[in-house]
């Protein structure tokens, strides 16, 4: 009952909240829909003991969905540890935004509807990870990228939000069509979408093959690339994560929760939760890893020369799921959960931070025109502080502790792709720690580069939003230390139980407990140096900054653009398809269809009509003319057949 | 050849009727004062005990003639009564107002009304081919006199003059025809002709004269193409005339076409079935196409009426009860159809001056909508969209002609329903999504709003109980085909 | 019998003569003087079938009553006739074979009826014996009795008739000088009329 309510609370929320939001007036829907969350996010830690510390795993069945010959779908809540902890992480954070956009969105016109989609969309996440099998999974999957579009697009009177929300959109959809045919195939595969029932048999379909269009296709790496191409579209990783900086144009609590904190990381989830399918297929791992350390390197660098607040957020987290995908790649999956943990707390408390600073200087997210601020807005600097400490992974904040293990990991897997997402891995940690100090040096220290008037009206936000950042803080220093035994420590196979499936030969956690002791320091020295780098750019030799991107131009340039994927993708999809898409609309629809169908009717009518009033001439003469003429052709007609 | 008392019974509506008519003719002359509002009520409260006394009067052998087999009784003629007397009475009602604010409320109006429909039912109890000529003759005057009754209006006028003499050419067709059958049958009473083409062979010339006499009936009930006069008188006859001719007269023509090619050519029923499907068709294609330019609403409502009598010649093509009775539950649901729209049309004014422009509904939905809602209920009744009554007309009809195997006919009514759909649809898009014109006057008067609400609830609800009209139908039906 | 028909084809002839001089005669007092040779015509048919009352009453109110009538109308009005005609000719054709088309069709049935020779058979017999009595008795008699009801029927249209031309045409225009007949008559000469002896050479 307690699941029940943890996961169904946010949407009676949401449905009070959105429909009866008119009379129930903004406080009203605001006090609904933060405590209906709020009572979710309590129930949720009572979950985590039962499940997750005493080992409790268990599912609840709602009802039967889908009853179709073969196929029985069920409504089904699965409750392991991994859920656990996705549904504590999920409700708190969660819990924590909408306390926060009380405060954030209080300017708004339209709050009832804001705070219908939070707890709209977490419902749809708490759906996502609770699910017992894979078409319940695609409904929570479908579900929260419907609600962040229409938080995405939440201003829908800008043209940007509105592009923006249906470029979120489009993009998702090439992944969840990989994701769809993922599941497709596993259905053709295991004659079912229940997950319990796919792991069991997942190991005797190793070796196990699709035909398709005369194809042999290796089974279990075709549907875990299919099922990776989905995780792909929603974690934003390379290739499908020119959506995510975009996305930056909803509400900042929208980024905070859904754009950093919990939807982002779905696909991490996903690739955990069907750790057992992807142990299968070391060719499927490989392709994740890369993938993920790739997208790492990329996101960090257009990260480091970004202007707009919240895009080197954006970058950032995109950045950090990189980190998370290669940790699963290397069958680190508790590492990569483990960081998508302690990520959820210090990215939420980056972005809710970074939107106390655009609350405090006016709506201006360009940090070129910041800095200084810091005295007027000290509480927000130190957890700002506190956020980039754990995300850089200074030692004994919570990402000190699930960064270094992910690269230890990589490491201990001791494969060439591991090697690759290590080296990789380190030098993005330098990149993160010195766009995270750029971030900071520009925003709040040095001379102020805003206008008098904007500086004059600098303030510090309401408690409101600065309890939830406090909270969120806590989270961000301690979560590291206190999970990490849990997590990837001795207890790790207690915890985990059955949740997570890593093939003994794959055991990169373990592995991580033994590297060399470099490996260890090497990225604390990372970080350390890029905030040293930082700081001599930023702070020491400001015009430094400007000569390297002189000198080193057409990087410069190509870190600025974002590595040119807009610009490709423009060429390569988008004109394209609006150029087949004018081809098909003008010339097939509207020229063939509409010519001989629709409007083809229509105008043979419409001429038709013109001509019968053209014989209402209006003399009676005509009149009286066409009846002797009818009559004639009666008589004529009886001339000629004779009946009866 | 005496006149028995059991003659005068039989014709008791028409009697009181008359002698009434003329009572009131007398009363308007004589009183000094202004007595049109008198005569209108009276002839209301005469109009109803006739309807009481047209229902109540039934020949104990459920068939009767009388004055020498003229005139006729049955419970065909007693249903077609029934309907025209209901049409009659209510568009009498809702036309005082109209005439009132017009300033050309005369008492002749009520009295012209009153012969009109003693002309009706005339017609509808004729049984003979001089019977026929009279009734239609007695009306068809009153009808010419009621176009041109806004006198010092020109349209109205000319309206009256094109119906006159385009109807004195049908009633020459009409005669010509007639004239026709009693040379080749040499006999004008109905069941004599009946008799005698029951036992002969039909000459060629009686066929013709056939012809020439369908010609004359398809000008009253606005056959294609015998219709032109249609749109224009229409247009042009004050707006309360215009919905008296297009219920009340329509009926009656109806009743005595089919009375008329049931009864005496009943046996030639393969001979006329051929005219009957031709006029149809055309009816229902004009009625169609022709009204999707209209921009005059009286004018649009021509070529619906066109298009409904096609519908419900379909019914008569078929030739057998069931088209009959479809037919006869069209006209009823026609009758509700076109006088809850016509009440619509009545309202239609603007700081006190009537309008009849389509462009005048512009976004009545937003400045009366329960108007609105009534005439978009009134248009999709007669665009035929269930569950509404319309539809249920289009059913039965339609059904008749599958079932009988006029596929082909069917299927050009049911496309004609398509077609005349847009432009029924038209109003609807009208009234809702365009920019408003400037407000319909309110209120509206209570005479108008009982008529409009009861034609409402009657389309609205018709599926629910329909029992008693179709059962009624059905067995008026059934009387025709003994 | 041989002078009956040429009587009669003589009246026919003229009969239809007649009639398309109405339609294109140029003047149209021309078009209803032969309108009423037209009825004297028909009369003649009438007096030929023996129907002697219905040609009388065809002489009396037709041509005396309704083409004078006419006369007066079209001489009173101001009707352009030439520019009503301008059409004619170009209507002509379409109208002609139109006719043309329906005559050749009506003669060919009726010609094949005479011929085939079943008329005679269906032709009911005349109501009252004409033998017995007149001409005017037997229309009396038919229609007080079995055509009552049209004959009734007839009446009430011919009121309609009135009411409709009252209505239409009657206008009460205040100041217009009527004449009132009754006052007319009642008035003697004595209220109006005085008598003065003037003595010769007195002066006034």
């Amino acid at each position: 009952m307690m699941m029940v309510l943890a996961v169904f609370l946010p949407l009676i929320g949401a449905a009070v909240a959105g429909f009866f939001g008119r009379f129930l007036g903004d406080k009203g829907a605001q006090f609904v829909t933060c405590a209906a969350m709020g009572l979710s996010a309590v129930l949720a830690i009572p979950v985590f003991v039962d499940v997750a510390l005493q080992h409790h795993a268990q599912t609840v069945t709602l009802f039967t969905w889908i009853d179709s010959g073969d196929l029985m779908v069920k409504w089904a809540l699965k409750f392991d540890t991994l859920t656990a902890v996705m549904v504590l992480t999920v409700s708190l954070v969660s819990f924590m935004v909408h306390v926060y956009s009380v405060g954030y969105m209080h300017h708004d016109p339209s709050i009832p509807r804001f705070m219908a989609y939070l707890s709209l969309f977490t419902f749809f996440m708490l759906m996502l990870v609770t699910s017992d099998n894979l078409v319940q999974l695609f409904f929570g999957w479908e579900g929260v990228g419907v609600a962040s579009y229409l938080l995405i697009g939440f201003w829908y009177e800008r043209p940007s939000a509105n592009a923006a929300a249906i470029k979120a959109f489009l993009v998702n959809r090439v992944g969840d069509f990989g994701f769809a045919l993922g599941i497709f195939g596993v259905y053709v595969l295991f004659g079912t979408v229940h997950l319990d029932t796919i792991f069991a048999a997942a190991a005797g379909k190793a070796n196990a093959t699709l035909l398709f269009l005369g194809w042999e296709l290796p089974a279990m790496t075709t549907l875990c690339l299919l099922l990776f191409i989905g995780a792909m579209g929603k974690s934003a990783q390379l290739g499908l994560h020119t959506w995510l900086p975009d996305a930056m144009e909803g509400p900042t609590p929208v980024s905070a929760l859904i754009h950093a904190a919990t939807m982002v990381t779905a696909g991490v989830f996903m690739v955990a939760r069907l750790s057992p399918l992807f142990e299968q297929s070391e060719t499927a791992l490989m392709v994740v890893t890369i993938v993920g350390a790739t997208t790492a390197l990329f996101a960090a660098t257009v990260g480091c020369v970004q202007n707009d607040i919240k895009r080197v957020i954006a970058y950032s987290t995109c950045s950090q799921l990189g980190y998370m995908f290669f940790a699963c790649g290397v069958s680190a999956y508790s590492a990569g959960i483990f960081h998508l943990m302690t990520h959820a707390f210090f990215k939420a408390l980056l972005f809710l931070g970074a939107g106390s600073v655009i609350h405090a200087m006016s709506d201006e997210q360009d940090i070129r025109r910041m800095g200084g601020i810091w005295k007027h807005v000290k509480v927000t600097w130190i957890l700002m502080w506190i956020g980039n400490l754990a995300l850089a992974g200074v030692p004994f904040f919570a990402g000190y502790f699930s960064k270094d293990l992910i690269l230890e990991a990589a490491y201990g897997a001791n494969s060439l792709v591991g090697q690759y997402s290590f080296w990789v891995g380190s030098l993005v940690a330098f990149l993160t720690a010195f766009y995270s100090w750029r971030l900071l040096i520009l925003t709040f220290h040095g001379k102020p580069r805003a206008d008098d008037h904007v500086m004059a009206h600098v303030h510090e936000s309401p408690p409101v939003m600065i309890v939830p950042l406090i909270v969120l803080a806590i989270g961000a220093i301690f979560s590291g230390a206190v999970a990490y035994e849990m997590f990837v420590g001795h207890d790790r196979e207690a915890f985990w139980g059955t949740a997570i499936l890593v093939l003994k030969a794959h055991d990169s956690v373990e592995a991580a407990h033994h590297v060399p002791q470099w490996v260890k320091l090497l990225p604390v020295v990372a970080a350390v140096a890029g905030i040293v780098m930082a700081y001599i750019f930023y702070m020491l030799a400001t015009g430094l900054p400007k000569a390297m991107a002189t000198a080193f131009r057409p990087f410069y340039l190509f870190f600025l653009n974002k590595w040119y994927f807009d610009e490709l993708y423009d060429f390569l999809f988008v004109r394209p398809a609006f150029w087949l898409g004018r081809g098909l609309w003008k010339g097939g629809d509207g020229a063939v269809i509409d010519g001989c169908g629709p409007d083809g009717i229509a105008a043979i009518t419409r001429d038709v009509a013109r001509r019968f009033g053209r014989m209402q001439t209006g003399f009676v003469y005509h009149y009286a003319f066409a009846m002797i003429v009818g009559a004639a052709v009666f008589v004529t007609w009886y001339m000629f057949n004779r009946v009866g | 050849m005496s006149l028995a008392m059991s003659d005068l019974t039989l014709a008791l509506p028409e009697l009181f009727l008359a002698g009434a008519a003329m009572l009131l003719l007398m009363l308007g002359v004589f009183r000094k004062e202004d007595s049109a509002r008198v005569v209108l009520v009276l002839a209301l409260l005469v109009l109803t005990v006739t309807l009481v006394l047209a229902y109540g009067v039934t020949p104990k052998t459920g068939r009767a003639t009388s004055f020498g087999g003229l005139f006729l009784v049955d419970d065909f003629t007693r249903f077609a009564k029934v309907l025209v007397l209901v049409a009659t009475a209510f568009t009498l009602a809702i036309s005082r107002t109209w005439m009132e604010k017009e300033e050309i409320a005369r008492f002749e109006y009520p009295v012209l009304v009153l012969f009109a429909t003693l002309g009706m039912l005339m017609m509808i109890s004729a049984n003979d081919l001089m019977a026929l000529y009279l009734g239609l003759e007695t009306q068809s005057l009153a009808l010419y006199v009621m176009a041109a009754y806004h006198r010092d209006n020109a349209r109205s006028t000319e309206s009256g003059l094109k119906y006159f003499v385009l109807g004195a050419l049908a009633s020459g067709l009409l005669l010509y025809g007639a004239s026709l059958v009693y040379g080749f049958v040499g006999a004008t009473n109905f069941e004599t002709i009946a008799k005698a083409l029951a036992s002969h062979h039909a000459p060629q010339g009686l066929i013709i004269g056939l012809a020439f006499l369908v010609a004359g009936l398809a000008f009253k009930v606005a056959a294609v193409p015998f219709h032109m006069w249609t749109p224009d008188v229409y247009e042009g006859a004050p707006t309360p005339v215009t919905a008296f001719f297009a219920i009340g007269p329509k009926i009656a023509a109806f009743a005595l076409l089919v009375r008329v090619l049931t009864g005496p050519f009943g046996p030639m029923v393969e001979a006329w079935q051929q005219l009957v499907v031709f006029l149809a068709a055309a009816s229902m294609i004009v009625g169609a196409f022709a009204a999707i330019g209209q921009t005059n609403i009286k004018r649009l409502m021509a070529y619906s009426s066109i298009g409904h009598a096609g519908y419900a010649l379909v019914g008569l093509a078929v030739g057998n009860r069931e088209g009959i009775s479809g037919l006869l539950l069209y006209l009823a649901i026609y009758l509700a159809m076109n006088l809850g729209t016509f009440g619509i049309i009545l309202a239609m004014r603007v700081k006190g001056r009537a309008v009849e422009g389509i462009s005048d509904l512009a976004g009545l939905a937003r400045t009366s909508p329960m108007m609105a809602l009534m005439l978009a209920v009134f248009m999709f009744s007669m665009a035929g969209i269930p569950p509404l009554a319309g539809f249920f007309g289009k059913l039965y009809v339609f059904l008749a002609a599958v079932n009988a195997g006029h596929i082909i006919l069917a299927l050009i009514g049911v496309l004609s329903s398509a077609v005349a759909a847009y432009y029924y649809l038209r109003i609807v898009k009208v009234m809702y999504f365009d920019e408003p014109a400037e407000a319909l006057d309110r209120p509206i008067g209570p005479t108008l709003a009982v008529v409009l609400a009861g034609s409402l609830v009657f389309i609205v609800f018709f599926f629910l109980v329909p029992s008693p009209l179709v059962g009624g139908a059905e067995h008026a039906a059934s009387v025709l085909f003994h | 019998m041989i002078i009956q028909g040429l009587v009669f084809y003589l009246f026919a002839a003229l009969a239809i003569a007649g009639g398309v001089l109405v339609i294109s005669a140029k003047n149209p007092v021309h078009s209803v003087l032969w309108l009423i040779v037209v009825f004297f015509n028909a009369a003649g048919l009438f007096l030929l079938q023996g129907a002697e009352f219905l040609a009388m009453v065809l002489v009396v109110v037709y041509v005396g009553a309704v083409a004078v009538l006419f006369l007066f109308v079209v001489m009173m009005l101001d009707i352009n006739f030439v520019q009503l005609r301008q059409g004619f000719l170009h209507y002509l054709p379409s109208g002609a074979l139109v006719g043309i088309v329906l005559l050749v069709e009506l003669a060919v049935v009726l010609v094949g009826w005479a011929v085939s020779g079943e008329a005679p058979k269906s032709l009911a017999a005349p109501a009252p014996e004409l033998a017995k009595m007149t001409n005017t008795e037997a229309l009396g008699h038919i229609l007080y009795t079995q055509y009552l009801y049209l004959f009734q029927a007839s009446g009430v249209v011919l009121l309609i008739a009135m009411i409709g031309s009252i209505l239409l045409t009657l206008r009460h225009r205040p100041g217009t000088r009527h004449q009132n007949i009754s006052r007319q008559v009642d008035r003697h000469p004595k209220d109006t009329l005085e008598i003065r002896k003037v003595p010769s050479g007195g002066g006034i």
